[in-house]
């Protein structure tokens, strides 16, 4: 346990030890006026050398105690290696916390795996957060001896690609959940809204068809108007000439728009061929812009420009394209990714002091006002 | 200063029952009536008949002269206590100082109420009564009477009673010669820094009247218990002094003493009875010094 100050120029407010102690200076120079008849046997001395004299004595130590907290308190006191060495349980979300109490014992403290590392005392946390991530935060924050113990469901949701490894050798502990019962639904095949031109509704026919290979109940529409679709629909926009803002933003909001070739829009800088032929030409590129996506064709969509547009692979290529990119894996048997200890540890942040310093101004606040504003210093 | 009258408190007042106002002169001789003498009063034995004057009691009245010789004539009977009371208080303003730890218990405060205890001693015992207040060019007096009413006009004059000036000197006291008579009995409120108070009661004592002084004395004068600068103020000099409390102390109350100690001689020797009060204490003690049990004989 090493005390250390992280700032300690702070120290330097300790030069305000001098106001309380010039407050207390006694004043010679005050005279209290007062009526005394008897003034015929008080003999006039010459005055007393002025000696450094100071009145209440607890008042000022007070005082001065409390100054020099407040310097304390700026130059920022902590301890190294002032830590809290007992058992930590950690649970993943998922996990019965009935279960999990069984199989921690009935005195050990619970905390969710989830962001702030909560009580589970405290609810349930969100699920979806990274776990493995969180599990290595937690070990890396908890101080070196610090026996831990993590429970997780058989299936483990929220991994990372990487493997967890810890700085000391964590209790693993498996709790059977009911696995796969909250299986995720395929995502639903995207829903086309194509925006044309007056006479190119000759291009609509391969989008139409691709919808209907997507899927049974086909979503798709067109119109030649210029209104905005759902932000979760693609918006193909065939219009030839310079896109409108309101498109843009539409794009920029988050929205994916597969543009034609005759579409005027600064692609973005990071733009990239996404789509070649069997030569090795690119069809459709395309980047991120703003929270969106913007893909555009290179060439006309007809056959003649582009064969691609009568490939049988036509379909699964334009769903792969529009398609939001997919989640990678995060989900793993508990069981085949137990942690591994023997990462070195990382140096703790030393414990500021500053609550309990707080707290302690503020009693020597409190004593002080007490003995200063006691009755017994003001004679009526 | 509007008060209201001044009362005995009644732990004092039970304590008065215990006391009674006797002379010297009363020592050693008893008989009828506390104290004999052949002045004349409202007693049984007749002294002489008076022409009737304004404001003498009706009942006075002798009537069957007055259908002798159609004209009022007041019986003149010998007062059974003929002795008169004269309470003296310094009203100068060095009576007025209080200590700083009771502001509103000045000296003249205390005299007051000690002369409320006089008068009620006197009133109990059927002696006559009457007071001076002794003020730079303002001698309050009332002529010795005995009575209930006495002791009610009493109480208004000590109300409207302020201390301020000096003591009155000599030639404002000369009314008090002529009033005195030459056994009453004469005490004196005062604090006994002014040196024509104590000649004016040595003066009294010389001429044969019996007189008893308490010196009305401040916690602050006894203890001194300053600490820190002060500019002290005599009240009728107008005379300051700066020093430092805890510097003075040990001088002052050294000076003090001997101040005392000259002043108690002086008393003895002219033959006063003397005490001193101190404001801390019970405002009845004086009595108990001068009239309790075994005080005289001592």
């Amino acid at each position: 346990m090493t005390p250390l100050l992280l700032a300690p120029l702070g120290l330097a407010a300790l030069a305000a030890l001098v106001v309380p102690l010039l407050i207390h200076l006694r004043r010679r120079t005050e005279e209290v006026p007062l009526d005394f008849a008897a003034l015929r046997w008080l003999e006039a001395r010459p005055r007393p050398r002025r000696k450094l004299q100071l009145d209440e004595w607890l008042l000022l130590a007070l005082r001065l105690l409390l100054v020099a907290c407040l310097a304390l308190l700026l130059a920022r006191p902590a301890v190294l290696g002032w830590e809290d060495d007992s058992a930590q349980v950690i649970v993943a979300p998922g996990v019965d916390p009935a279960a999990a109490r069984k199989v921690a014992g009935p005195d050990a403290p619970l905390r969710w795996i989830a962001p702030g590392f909560p009580e589970v005392a405290a609810g349930a946390p969100a699920t979806g957060t990274p776990i493995a991530s969180l599990i290595r935060q937690f070990d890396a924050e908890l101080p070196q001896g610090a026996p831990l113990t993590i429970i997780v469901p058989s299936v483990l949701d929220g991994v990372d690609a990487g493997q967890l490894r810890l700085t000391r050798k964590a209790s693993w502990r498996l709790i059977e959940s009911k696995a796969g019962a909250e299986q995720p639904a395929p995502p639903a095949s995207p829903a086309l809204a194509v925006r044309h031109a007056e006479g190119q509704a000759g291009a609509l026919r391969y989008f139409r068809a691709a919808a209907s290979a997507w899927s049974d109940t086909p979503r798709f529409e067109a119109s030649t108007g210029a209104d905005l679709p759902p932000r979760a629909s693609v918006l193909v926009w065939l219009t030839p000439g310079p896109v409108p803002q309101a498109v843009s933003d539409w794009i920029g909001a988050g929205g994916t728009a597969l543009l034609g070739d005759t579409a005027q829009i600064a692609m973005p800088a990071s733009s990239a061929a996404l789509w070649r032929d069997g030569a090795g030409n690119a069809l459709v590129e395309g980047g991120v812009m703003g929270a969106g996506r913007v893909l555009r064709f290179t060439r006309p969509l007809a056959p003649a420009a582009m064969p691609a547009l009568l490939d049988p692979a036509f379909a699964a290529t334009l769903r792969d394209l529009v398609s939001p990119p997919a989640r990678p894996p995060m989900r793993v048997s508990a069981a085949a990714h137990a942690p591994a200890g023997g990462i070195a540890p990382f140096p703790l942040p030393p414990r500021e002091l500053a609550p309990w310093l707080a707290v302690l101004i503020a009693l020597v606040f409190l004593a002080e006002r007490l003995l200063a504003t006691r009755r017994r210093r003001f004679p009526a | 200063m509007a008060r209201g009258p001044l009362q005995i408190p009644p732990e004092i007042r039970s304590r008065l029952k215990r006391l009674s106002l006797r002379t010297r002169s009363d020592l050693g001789t008893g008989g009828f009536g506390l104290h004999p003498s052949r002045n004349k009063g409202s007693g049984l034995e007749f002294a002489a008949y008076r022409a009737y004057e304004p404001g003498d009691e009706p009942r006075r009245i002798d009537w069957k002269l007055f259908a002798r010789s159609d004209k009022f004539f007041v019986r003149e009977a010998e007062q059974e206590s003929p002795v008169s009371v004269w309470i003296l208080i310094d009203a100068s303003a060095s009576m007025s100082q209080a200590d700083r730890a009771r502001p509103d218990w000045s000296r003249l405060d205390a005299a007051e109420l000690m002369a409320l205890c006089i008068a009620e001693l006197a009133q109990q015992q059927g002696d006559r009564f009457g007071w001076m207040t002794l003020q730079d060019g303002a001698l309050g007096l009332a002529e010795p009477r005995g009575g209930r009413s006495q002791m009610d006009r009493l109480q208004i004059d000590l109300a409207r009673l302020q201390a301020g000036g000096t003591f009155p000197d000599a030639a404002t006291l000369a009314a008090l010669w002529e009033r005195i008579g030459a056994h009453d009995l004469v005490l004196l409120l005062s604090d006994c820094f002014d040196e024509r108070a104590i000649a004016m009661i040595e003066r009294l004592a010389k001429a044969g009247r019996e007189v008893l002084c308490v010196q009305m004395l401040t916690v602050e004068e006894r203890d001194f218990p300053f600490d820190g600068g002060y500019r002290f103020l005599d009240p009728e000099t107008g005379e300051a002094l700066i020093g430092d409390g805890k510097a003075l102390r040990d001088n002052f109350l050294e000076r003090f003493a001997a101040a005392r100690a000259m002043l108690d001689e002086r008393l003895d020797a002219a033959g006063i009875r003397h005490t001193a009060h101190v404001l801390d204490e019970p405002v009845d003690l004086p009595l108990h010094t001068f009239f309790g049990r075994g005080a005289l004989s001592a």
